[in-house]
């Protein structure tokens, strides 16, 4: 039977982490016994090379040396590998344990525990329940886009990325060639930001709307990177949430409470009706058309003349 | 315990694990198995396969042992510690991904307004240890960020009423029915999926509700105590709001404009039209709540079925327009033409029960 990938890794690993000079691969494919079942040549470098590549993932630095005849030996440092010291104290144990929980993606949800084992290892006090330590509190960070891991790792290891984007309007995506500089979750949902560079401009791009593969591209960054990187208000504008201006709107009595949380002013009229303030952005036509006849536009012209087309094409059917 | 997290299974995940498990049982002999998972965060079921896996592991270029780990099923046992040289037991440094995922949750964690300030200030320092320590790792986690959105004063009230099992009124806004209802609550538990909700037993309609905190229009704590009755805790990871089979279906076709109620709505199918558009079938158990989002769409798409609901859609968009006709007129201001917009469509929404609470955890 095969012998299992976990097993096989676990070997380098210890065989990487106990020696103090660099081991060959030949003598890396004697030690172990899943490499002596290897078969051939090909088929062990192959294996070699991908699992040093996976203990690099987990965080192993491990290091390539040529001696003095041309061979090349592998070793894993003490000093290169081991956590400095970390002292946490019961409270901070718990709150660790509480952020460790929240990643709704394998992945993350996977390297957040390996965190904190290896904190654990370190010597985090244990015994505290984080639910306990922290109400009834479960936050939860939700990742259902399929995008979100080749993102992260373009974003991580800076490298370029080509994707079909369809925009919140667009009847066929388009293709996009991205520098990705960063990803952001605001209200539940993924946005990347980076250097477009068929427009050679900052974009943002929600996460959803990518269709088909992430493909990434070998080349580096052509654009420099901002120091800080702000997603969010980028979105909050789409989402009209930065008014510029204000509107003035009659609302029937005991209608629409979401409108009235936002309005700056009421003006009860006594006759069943309320006048209201309430700022103006992006999108506010086509909220104030959810309420139906339980609203009536008075100004601006141009959100009145907006709301009105909205529900002509909808009473039109 | 509720809140599982994700299991990882992959020989990477696996491998990272044992090698934190050889550093953490050197230390302590005869470790208890239950403690062991506990501390790891995984079953005894996964402990055990990992204590499979040791003993065919070590290093054994240089003659040295495997390593001798066995367990009786409550306690491990290590025969042969030196196998393993001190150094090479020695806890490891965190990798980029390790360092990223711990630290990104714990920043957003951290941003929760209803938190309470000790637990802030524990995580704080406890972020600011871990960036230290993981030096250089720490770096791309800046790549990441995540807020949470809840209502501050709303969550704290929440939380305390949990903490001290007390009952809950809440004065709460359904988008559905467009109207503000009181109700008392037992809260269950807070979950933070993009929005905050509470889960709760709701003794209105005697049934288990969840709704978001961003909705709740006003909130007190009551000196009544919380009973809810024993719930089995969902899984809520993949969607708080899952329509039952037996909920009425809609068809709605939406253009190239309309295709985010695709995303906003959880759906059984969404086709794609020739025009760019989508067809897409949903079921929720009140189909009439449907008619604000026939509405916004305006030429955006239309409803298919039921026809009811197009129909009622399409009569409140000619009651809207009515207002501004009138006014166009200029006989009357808009204010006026409130009195014939009858039949009012909300009283008849009053009226029906809660049991359409389940959409208004809405979206």
């Amino acid at each position: 039977m095969a012998i299992a990938k976990a097993e096989r890794l676990m070997n380098l690993a210890l065989c990487l982490l106990g020696t103090r000079r660099p081991l060959s691969k030949r003598e890396l494919r004697t030690s172990i016994e899943a490499y002596l079942e290897a078969g051939s040549d090909d088929s062990f470098n192959r294996m070699f090379e991908r699992d040093k590549d996976d203990l690099r993932e987990l965080g192993l630095v491990i290091e390539t040396v040529e001696s003095l005849d041309g061979e090349i030996g592998y070793l894993a440092r003490r000093d290169s590998n081991r956590l400095p010291p970390i002292t946490l104290d019961a409270e901070e144990a718990a709150a660790l344990g509480l952020a460790a929980k929240v990643w709704q993606q394998a992945r993350l949800a996977g390297a957040a525990s390996g965190a904190l084992q290896k904190l654990r290892a370190a010597g985090l006090p244990e015994d505290v329940d984080p639910y306990e330590a922290h109400g009834a509190l479960e936050p939860r960070i939700p990742v259902h886009e399929a995008a979100f891991e080749p993102l992260m790792l373009a974003c991580r290891d800076r490298r370029p990325v080509v994707f079909d984007y369809r925009k919140a309007t667009a009847a066929r995506p388009e293709t996009r060639h991205v520098e990705p500089w960063a990803l952001e979750c605001w209200r539940g949902h993924w946005y990347l930001a980076g250097f477009d560079r068929d427009r050679g401009a900052e974009r943002v791009f929600r996460l959803s709307r990518i269709t088909g593969r992430v493909r990434s591209r070998g080349t580096g960054f052509t654009a420099p990177v901002p120091d800080v990187v702000t997603v969010r208000e980028t979105v909050a504008g789409w989402a009209g949430e930065i008014a510029d201006r204000s509107a003035r709107i009659r609302l029937r009595a005991g209608a629409g409470y979401p409108l009235r949380a936002k309005a700056t002013a009421v003006r009860e009229l006594g006759d069943g009706w309320d006048e209201l303030d309430i700022p103006y952005g992006h999108g506010l036509d086509a909220w104030l058309v959810e309420f139906g006849p339980d609203v009536v536009v008075l100004e601006p012209d141009e959100l009145r003349a907006d709301v009105v087309d909205r529900l002509r094409a909808v009473a039109k059917g | 315990m509720a809140g599982k997290p994700v299991r990882p299974t992959s020989a990477i995940d696996q491998t990272r694990r044992m090698l934190s498990l050889v550093t953490y049982l050197r230390e302590r002999p005869g470790a208890r198995v239950e403690d062991v998972a506990r501390a790891f965060g995984i079953t005894e079921d996964e402990l055990v396969s990992d204590l499979d896996v040791l003993p065919m592991c070590g290093t054994s270029f240089r003659g040295g042992d495997l390593l001798d780990i066995d367990t009786d099923g409550e306690r491990i046992w290590w025969h042969n510690p030196a196998a393993l040289g001190a150094e090479a037991a020695e806890p490891l440094r965190l990798a980029a991904d390790e360092a990223t995922a711990l630290l990104v949750a714990a920043r957003a964690v951290a941003t929760l307004p209803g938190l309470r300030e000790s637990d802030r200030q524990a995580l704080l320092r406890a972020t600011a240890k871990v960036e230290a320590a993981a030096g250089e790792a720490a770096g791309a986690s800046s790549r990441l960020s995540v807020t949470f959105e809840s209502e501050g004063g709303v969550f704290a009230d929440v939380d305390r009423a949990i903490s001290e099992r007390r009952r809950l009124w809440i004065r709460y806004y359904s988008p559905a029915r467009d109207e503000v209802t009181e109700r008392e609550i037992d809260p269950i538990r807070l979950v933070s999926v993009g929005h905050t909700y509470v889960e709760a037993w709701c003794r209105r309609s005697e049934a288990r509700r969840t709704f978001r905190l961003d909705r709740v229009a006003e909130i007190k704590v009551l000196d009544e105590p919380s009973a809810p009755p024993e719930v089995e805790l969902r899984d809520l990871s993949q969607a708080l709001v899952q329509p039952a089979a037996e909920d009425p279906e809609v068809v709605v076709e939406v253009g190239p404009g309309g295709r985010w109620v695709a995303e906003y709505y959880p759906h059984d199918s969404a086709d794609e039209l020739p025009d760019g558009g989508l067809r897409i079938t949903l079921r929720t158990p009140d189909p009439a709540s449907l008619r604000r989002l026939a509405l916004r769409l305006g030429g955006d798409g239309r409803i298919v079925a039921p026809r009811e609901l197009a129909v009622s859609a399409r009569q409140a968009a000619r009651e809207a327009l009515a207002a501004y006709e009138t006014a166009y007129d200029g006989i009357e201001t808009p204010g006026h033409t409130g009195h014939h917009t009858a039949p009012d469509a909300r009283g008849a929404h009053a009226v029906r029960d809660g049991r359409y609470d389940r959409q208004e955890q809405g979206l």
